[in-house]
């Protein structure tokens, strides 16, 4: 039963969503004023001039097409990666068994607690052995085990609520764990598996520190916003401009696949219950 | 078509040995029924003739073949589950036929023994709805449908029918019947229910504790039970035990009854007397007073809840409209050849004065 809303309510929520707002439409103005505007304040839209002078800076100035280019292979490859591959790992830890599962499982968890800052060093002399330096790989490889800790870690919960006589119907229907896996888990695990995705893409698309470190010619967005807002110019127009960008495509795939985040879908094996 | 016989069976995990030792065998299109108290292992031993838990001792024969070791597939059994495990992203269609797909049959094939399985089931018209839109009880037949559809030489089902109302429970029960005559193949069946194990049984065994107490037919398991357990288990309500002591030929219940028995006899026993033939009337030999409790009135008859004059329970059919109310002292009567006695350790004491 849907009641409706006290007025009190949508008052609160109301001024929440504005203070929520107000950054975002400060970033956006600062993007379309002239620098003596902005350091009177973007909120005086009286007074203050506006222009597109940032946009057309930071667009012949700095590589932002190619840079927007690579952030989105380089976070799309990793996020398919963590996708196909975590739910085919948890599946095994949870439903095959075989020597040391325990210790895989608990090597492979325990990468949560690893910061990527430990990783770093080993993984740049790494690199440089293997020659992967400036490859969009040596980003990737990262990227998507550094997800197992947690991916593994939240589609196997989801695996615990999963009907055990749904793995069990399916091998007496003659299923190897391969076909139990592919035509009976997996395709009721799409909104956990979404999830995963949708935490892997926004984390890969925001992370500064791998990319800078490992890329050098092609360089990811996060990286190239961190260049303009290093220069020592008063350029808070431009950071603006490159913040909008990054920003931008995050946005869009939350809108997106917002009902995957409201979870709570359990696979019933159809008893009543 | 095939038998299955168990030899020898056991099933440990750990230290805990679940089944103990097991010799079993259900013979070629019968209808067995498994019972016994929860936890007795009843579905571990289903489990395992289903191969989705390893025999940790002993030999399983399917058809005649050692089984122990092969794959549920291989064994040519299907399995109905408790809760359906119907698949919730397919079809009723696709559930149906999936295990003949993933057979490698194709797809003409498979559509028309899904559609034979369906209109056996009568369930033509659920083909392409998803489980989650059906009712308990089609939910079943389609889990059914699953089952039927790969033509099984064994047909296993834990509970099948516990999820469903009374009602439905009645006419499924019917209609499982009705699809064993029609398809004569071997059925191994787990439940709790009395009824449907004395209605669709042709042959019922009773476990206890990974055990098996006794196997017959309902009726040799109703009229003549090995032991007090069995006894007690088949048959609703269950038999009344009445404590007594054996002297001399005879054996001394509460309020001065007595009854023969043999002269051999000495000891405490228990006296078996099972509800039905424990009636309010005169005109039987024996005759003991009962403080009446409760009164279950069940249309057709009713049954009397009371205490002996020693505080032994026991419940009494009254087919005759009789008023009795609870708080009253009645007199009940039964005859010697409705009495079966029980040694201390529950087993059956059989003897020529009494029924055997
Ligand atoms: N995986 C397991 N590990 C340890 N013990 C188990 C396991 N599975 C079952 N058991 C034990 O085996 C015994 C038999 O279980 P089983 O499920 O066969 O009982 P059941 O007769 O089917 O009971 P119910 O009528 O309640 O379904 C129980 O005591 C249970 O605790
Ligand atoms: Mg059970």
């Amino acid at each position: 039963m849907v009641g409706r809303a006290p007025i009190w309510i949508i008052f609160v929520v109301g001024i929440v969503g504005c203070l929520w707002i107000i950054p975002i439409i400060g970033i956006v103005a600062t993007s379309l004023q002239t620098t003596d505007s902005i350091a009177r304040g973007w909120w005086h839209f009286g007074e203050n001039e506006f222009s597109l002078q940032a946009w057309y800076t930071v667009w012949q100035t700095y590589p932002l097409a190619g840079s927007l280019w690579v952030s989105i292979k380089i976070t799309l490859a990793a996020t398919a990666l963590t996708m196909v591959t975590a739910p085919a790992a948890a599946y095994v830890f949870h439903y095959l068994r075989f020597p040391m599962r325990r210790l895989w499982l608990i090597i492979i968890i325990n990468a949560f607690v690893l910061p990527q800052q430990v990783v770093i060093i080993p993984l740049f002399q790494l690199w440089r052995e293997v020659g992967l330096l400036d490859n969009m790989a040596a980003v990737v490889i990262p990227f998507v085990g550094l997800s197992y800790a947690w991916a593994v870690f939240l589609i196997k919960s989801f695996l615990e609520d999963f009907p055990k006589e749904l793995i069990e119907a399916a091998r007496i229907d003659g299923c190897g764990p391969i076909r139990t896996f592919t035509q009976v888990v997996l395709p009721n695990l799409i909104s956990p598996i979404a999830a995963c995705g949708i935490l892997q893409f926004l984390w890969c698309w925001n992370t500064l520190l791998l990319p800078m470190l490992f890329l050098r010619s092609d360089i990811s967005l996060t990286v190239l916003l961190a260049r303009i807002a290093g220069t020592y110019d008063p350029n808070l127009d431009q950071q603006a401009v490159a913040a909008i960008v990054t920003a931008l495509i995050p946005l869009a795939i939350f809108l997106l696949f917002q009902k995957q985040f409201a979870a709570g879908n359990r696979v019933s094996s159809g008893g009543k219950e | 078509m095939a038998q299955v016989e168990l030899k020898g069976v056991s099933k440990r995990y750990g230290s805990v040995e679940v089944i103990r030792d097991l010799d079993l065998v259900v013979e070629d299109g019968s209808f067995t029924v498994l019972v016994g108290p929860s936890g007795c292992g009843k579905s571990t031993l289903l489990r395992m003739v289903a191969g989705l838990e390893t025999v940790s001792d002993g030999t399983l024969e399917i058809a005649g073949q050692k089984a122990n070791d092969l794959d549920p597939v291989a064994r040519g059994v299907a399995m109905v589950f408790q809760n359906y495990a119907l698949y919730p992203h397919m079809t009723v269609a696709r559930n149906i036929g999936f295990a003949l797909k993933i057979a490698g049959n194709d797809k003409a094939e498979v559509e028309a023994r899904v559609r034979q399985a369906a209109d056996v089931l009568q369930i033509t018209h659920l083909l392409e709805r998803k489980p989650a839109n059906l009712s308990g009880g089609q939910r079943q037949r389609v889990a059914i449908g699953r089952a039927i559809v790969r033509n099984p030489q064994v047909f296993l089902f834990d509970e099948p029918l516990s999820n469903l109302d009374a009602e439905l429970r009645v006419s499924m029960r019917v209609e499982l019947a009705r699809l064993h005559q029609q398809i004569k193949a071997t059925m191994l069946y787990v439940t709790h229910d009395q009824t449907e194990a004395m209605t669709l049984a042709d042959k019922i065994v009773v476990m206890r504790d990974g055990k098996i107490e006794q196997t017959g037919t309902p009726e040799q398991l109703y009229g003549d039970p090995n032991n007090s357990f069995v006894a007690g288990f088949i048959g609703s309500p269950r038999m009344n035990f009445l404590p007594a002591q054996a002297e001399g030929g005879k054996l001394r219940l509460v309020s001065g009854v007595e009854l023969p028995c043999p002269p051999a006899l000495a000891g405490p026993v228990s006296v078996g007397i099972r509800p039905e033939h424990m009636v309010p009337q005169d005109g039987r030999t024996h005759s003991l007073p009962v403080t009446i409790d409760m009164v279950e009135y069940l249309g057709g008859t009713r049954y009397l809840y009371g205490r002996l004059a020693d505080e032994a329970p026991v419940a009494v059919e009254a087919r005759e409209r009789v008023d009795i109310r609870p708080g009253e002292t009645i007199d009940v009567t039964f005859n010697d050849r409705d009495v079966m006695l029980f040694d201390a350790s529950g087993t059956r004491i059989r003897s020529a004065t009494h029924n055997s």
